[in-house]
Formats: structure tokens, C-alpha cells, sequence
């Protein structure tokens, strides 16, 4: 028997449900049906890990439902590396165009959608929501930085005299910017609280939410213009702060510079460029 | 030039078969183990330096979890590793197929390995990969002698990719495919051509011997006791539609008692191995777990005792 052959049929099998070609490896035809066990294996891991990383877009869906749109996306986009953290890259990209109006040409989607009788203005949400998701997962799981500015460094370079505009820094890796409705963002803060609907923001225009990871713990929050300005600036490589202070003082001419860099302190924003 | 440079890597491959620091039995000092979560941090945290120490209590990860950059997931591994041995339990390096993918994934053990130092390191002798994806289950290799030599060249790329030797784990297996030869045979081919140890899975012998027909004993007592360097025990589920007939691997519930006989008995055969008490799913309180960890831990001081009292008869007669 060359493996090959058996390898590929059993992963024809699992990935499409016909066992025609593995049927001829199996040594007792009454066992066939048991067969079943490892392709619902398969399907059960691959649906937990996107559970798992898209919490609050299950949330929002409900579990079964959830469930039936995943397994459409394990039947698309089958794991690729040998592990499942971080499974679901491209989900939310796929729940667009699994929900979006061009996609109901697809039957299965369109009886799902119609199920459940989602607007438009909510797939646009659960889109946004499942970014979010995804935004803090990877946060989460990103690189720690040990060369963070602190608040007590910060403090001996002004004893020392040294110009604090004139430092290279940039955002620690856990910094993470992400472009979304602004409804969909407090929806998204309304199921990871708990919270009810009430407070949820009535604004539908677009934003920049920044996520990013402090003592363990994911934070989030929306980004005023001239905000989104100095991350940028800062995001993924290196700049003068003085560089970053203009380019938010350019979209504000009454940019707090100040308040902002504190506030980058505190939350141990900035990693030091060292050569 | 190109001649000199075949010759060379042969000589490397040569010199990596041969010169593996073995590690089956690395666990020897080990005694019951158990299954790390998230959710018992706190608990195992919270344990007391004399319960800490109490037949050197050790974790089981996943490895594969940890193949993160960052963040909270290797700072409480890494908390756990100060006061603990830990062993990383890898499930998806698919030693039985598709190898060209194996040097990525080695990759990330290795550095694991590098920073955490764990005691054992253990994979499935099954297959998971083909073409590129990945099918994230324990997925069964024919026993033939093709397969033999794939599971053969996945564990030597393991064991190259990570430098050291490794377990490799007996699957639990719903139906029997064609083969060549029987279970142990194969495992035991297998660890005496790369050099890798067995990880005996009690669990899953019990429920392939239910599925299967093989007899549970008859299969310990072909498996070399110094070729096994840790053992596991776990809970299984009936099939909802098949019932009884089809027992499924699930890690969801208690220990069986069968499983717990079966246990005594490999211990009888085997000697002081490392026991883990699996659980992934349905997980309970931490004190739940550490009661089914002292159970384990008694069939082992039971083990030692009667290995104690043969050398004590041994040295009478001699």
C-alpha cells in the first residue's frame, strides 16, 4: 500500500466527505461509518479555535449560528500550519463576503442570512466586530518589548539634559490600529462587558481604534484624528517624537502634546530605539 | 565541490542520528503530572511549597499553544516553570506525513525548548498534515512498512529540528486500516530506528482494544519496558450513536475504572514511569484533578514499593 495514496484519500475524506477512495484501506467495511469520528474531529477543532478567537462575534451571532458560518470557512480555508493559535485570519475578510449582498448569490448563505434576518447595517458591524476580535487576539500574542519608555527613564534623560523631541521611538509591538464604525466598536465593548445595549454610540462613521497590550491586558480605544496622526507616524518604525508631535499638531492645531505623551507613558506605548 | 558537499551532509545527518542527548528517560524523577490549564493558575500558584514538592508534581502543555510572539500565555508558563518540571506534548507536527513542512514547526518547538527546558518532549505517531493543510486531528498511519518509514523520516526531522530525542505516542484508533504488521511492533520499529522513546497512552489502548479487538495486555507486554519514558491516562465518551461500541478519546471526563486497572498493570510491566492525567475539555476544579493526580500517583508508589521489595528478595537470595 503506498501511504500517499491512503494519506490522500483520507484527506479527500475529511475535506469533502466522500470516502470512495478510502473505503479499499479500510479492513472492515462495517467500520466505515466510524470514519465520521475524524472528520467531526476535524471540523469540531477548527470551529473551537474560531470560537475561541472570535469571542464576541460568536457572541453576537449566537453559537449555532456561528458554528454553521464557520464550518463554511474550515470548508474554504482548511488550517494551514500545525497549530490553531491565531486560526482565522482572513475571517473577517470572509464574512464579508459570505454576508455581503453579492454573496447571497450563494444559496446556503442566503437561507442563513435570511434566517436570521440580519440588516445590512449589522454585517457591517459583525464585519467590524470579528476585526476587533481578531486586532486584540493578535495584541495579545504579540512580541514583548524591553526597551519600553517609562516614566523613570523619561525622568533621568531630563536630568540629564537631553531633548525628549529628539528621541527615536516607535509603538511596542502589542500596538495595534484598526479601522472600524464607530457603532460597531461600542458594540464590541457592549459584549465584552456585558453591558446592555443602552449606551451603545448611535454614530456610524468611521474610526481608528487602537488596541494595544499593558501588564497582560488588552486595551481599547477610539483615536481622535490627530491621534491616528502621531501613532501612525510611530507605527512599525522609528521617528523623532518631534516628527510625531507635528504630524498630530498638523491635523489640530490645539493637539495637547503633552497629555498625549503622558499618556503614551503610562500606558508604556513607545519602545526606544537603540542602535 | 557539489561531491564534497553531499559528503558533508551526510556526515551531519550521520552525526545527528547518532548523537541526540537521549531523553526518554529523563522523566524517571517525575511523578504523576498533570495537564496544564489556564483556568487553574491561580490554584497551582497558590499551592503551598510542601505540596509543591510532594512526589515532584509536574505540568503537561500542548506545545503548540505556546507559538505565540508574546504576552500573557508564556509569562504563567513561565510562572509555572519555576517551581515546576513542565513536558511539552506536541500535536500537530504530523510526524507520519508531509516532512517539508516539519523544519517551520521544529522552528518554534525548539525555541520553546530553549526557554523552558522541559523535561520531556513528546509527538503522536499519526499523521495530520497533506498538501499543505492541516487537519488538526490525531489522524492514524496504516501500519505498513511504507508508513513505517514515514513515521521513521518524521521523527529523525523531529528529532533534528528540536536537537534532542523525543516520545512518540500510541493513537487511539476507531477502525483498523490495512497493515503489515501489529501496533506495537510498528512503535517499537519505529523508536529503535531514530532512537525516540514511547509515550504509552493507557487511554487510548483501552479504547482501541474496545473498537478494535486487540488485546490490551498481550500489547504491553510486546513494548520494552526501557524504551517507555512516560505514560498517560485520560477519560473517554461513548459514541451518542453507537454507544458502547465505539468509545471516543474525548479528555472530556473522569478517568475510567478499566483504564485505572490497566494502568496498574503497565506500571507492573514497566516499572516508574512518569503518569499524566489528561483532561481538555468539561474542565473541572482544580482540587477535582489533583484527587484522580493522587490516585495515579498512588498506583506509582505502589510500583515503587514492590520494585523495592524485589531488590530486597534479590539481594536475600543472593
Amino acid at each position: 500500500m503506498n501511504t500517499q495514496e491512503y494519506i490522500n484519500a483520507f484527506a479527500m475524506y475529511l475535506r469533502h466527505g466522500d470516502s470512495k477512495n478510502i473505503e479499499i484501506f479500510c479492513e472492515n467495511p462495517s467500520h466505515i461509518n466510524r470514519l465520521a469520528v475524524y472528520r467531526n474531529g476535524f471540523y469540531k477543532s477548527c470551529i473551537d479555535a474560531l470560537s475561541a478567537n472570535f469571542p464576541m462575534c460568536e457572541k453576537k451571532l449566537l453559537a449555532e449560528r456561528f458554528r454553521e458560518i464557520a464550518r463554511h470557512y474550515v470548508d474554504l480555508f482548511p488550517p494551514e500550519q500545525g497549530t490553531l493559535v491565531g486560526y482565522g485570519a482572513n475571517f473577517p475578510k470572509f464574512l464579508e463576503n459570505f454576508l455581503s449582498n453579492t454573496g447571497l448569490n450563494n444559496k446556503e448563505s442566503l437561507e442563513l442570512t435570511k434566517s436570521r434576518k440580519i440588516t445590512s447595517n449589522s454585517y457591517a458591524d459583525l464585519i467590524n466586530i470579528a476585526q476587533l476580535d481578531y486586532a486584540w487576539l493578535k495584541s495579545l500574542m504579540s512580541a514583548d518589548s524591553n526597551k519600553i519608555l517609562t516614566i523613570e527613564y523619561v525622568t533621568e534623560l531630563l536630568e540629564q539634559g537631553i531633548e525628549l523631541t529628539e528621541l527615536n521611538v516607535r509603538l511596542n509591538p502589542s500596538v495595534l490600529l484598526v479601522q472600524v464604525n464607530e457603532h460597531a466598536f461600542s458594540e464590541w465593548i457592549s459584549l465584552k462587558t456585558n453591558n446592555s445595549d443602552n449606551n451603545l454610540s448611535k454614530a456610524t462613521s468611521t474610526r481608528f481604534v487602537m488596541l494595544w497590550r499593558i501588564q497582560g491586558t488588552v486595551q481599547a480605544r477610539l483615536l481622535a484624528p490627530a491621534e491616528v496622526a502621531l501613532m501612525e507616524t510611530l507605527l512599525g518604525k522609528s521617528s523623532p517624537l518631534s516628527e510625531a508631535f507635528e504630524a498630530a499638531i498638523t491635523i489640530d492645531e490645539n493637539f495637547d502634546v503633552s497629555e498625549a505623551f503622558t499618556a503614551c507613558l503610562q500606558n508604556e506605548l513607545l519602545e526606544i530605539q537603540t542602535n | 565541490m557539489s561531491q564534497l558537499s553531499h559528503l558533508t551532509e551526510q556526515v551531519l545527518l550521520k552525526v545527528n542520528n547518532l548523537h541526540y542527548p537521549q531523553h526518554i528517560h529523563a522523566g524517571e524523577h517525575l511523578g504523576a503530572g498533570l495537564s496544564l490549564k489556564p483556568e487553574h493558575l491561580d490554584d497551582i500558584l497558590a499551592l503551598s511549597l510542601p505540596q509543591q514538592s510532594v512526589n515532584n508534581l509536574w505540568f503537561e502543555v500542548h506545545t503548540e499553544n505556546f507559538f505565540v510572539e508574546g504576552g500573557p500565555r508564556l509569562n504563567y508558563l513561565s510562572a509555572i516553570r519555576k517551581n515546576y518540571n513542565v513536558s511539552f506534548h506536541g500535536v500537530g507536527g504530523s510526524l507520519g506525513s508531509d516532512h517539508k513542512a516539519m523544519a517551520a514547526h521544529t522552528k518554534q518547538v525548539k525555541a520553546l525548548i530553549d526557554k523552558f527546558q522541559p523535561s520531556l518532549v513528546s509527538e503522536h505517531a499519526v499523521w495530520s498534515k497533506s498538501q499543505g493543510k492541516y487537519f488538526a486531528d490525531l489522524l492514524p498511519l496504516p501500519r505498513t512498512q511504507d508508513a513505517l518509514q514515514s513515521l521513521i523520516d518524521g521523527i529523525d526531522c523531529y528529532q533534528s529540528g528540536i536537537g534532542r530525542s523525543i516520545l512518540i505516542e500510541n493513537p487511539s484508533n476507531y477502525l483498523d486500516f490495512i497493515s503489515d504488521m501489529d501496533e506495537p511492533q510498528f512503535l517499537v520499529e519505529a523508536a529503535k530506528r531514530t532512537g525516540c522513546g514511547l509515550l504509552i497512552d493507557i487511554n487510548n489502548l483501552y479504547i482501541s482494544s474496545k473498537n478494535t479487538g486487540v488485546d490490551a495486555l498481550n500489547y504491553l507486554k510486546q513494548i520494552p519496558s526501557e524504551l517507555v519514558g512516560e505514560i498517560h491516562i485520560a477519560g473517554h465518551d461513548e459514541d451518542p450513536t453507537l454507544g458502547q461500541s465505539l468509545l471516543i478519546d474525548s479528555h472530556a471526563a473522569a478517568v475510567a475504572t478499566p483504564v485505572w486497572k490497566l494502568l496498574e498493570q503497565a506500571l507492573g510491566l514497566f516499572g516508574h514511569v512518569p503518569v499524566l492525567v489528561e483532561r481538555d475539555a468539561n474542565i473541572p476544579s482544580f482540587n477535582e484533578l489533583m484527587n484522580e493526580r493522587e490516585t495515579a500517583q498512588k498506583y506509582l508508589n505502589q510500583c515503587e514499593m514492590k520494585h523495592s521489595h524485589d531488590i530486597s528478595l534479590k539481594e536475600e537470595r543472593g
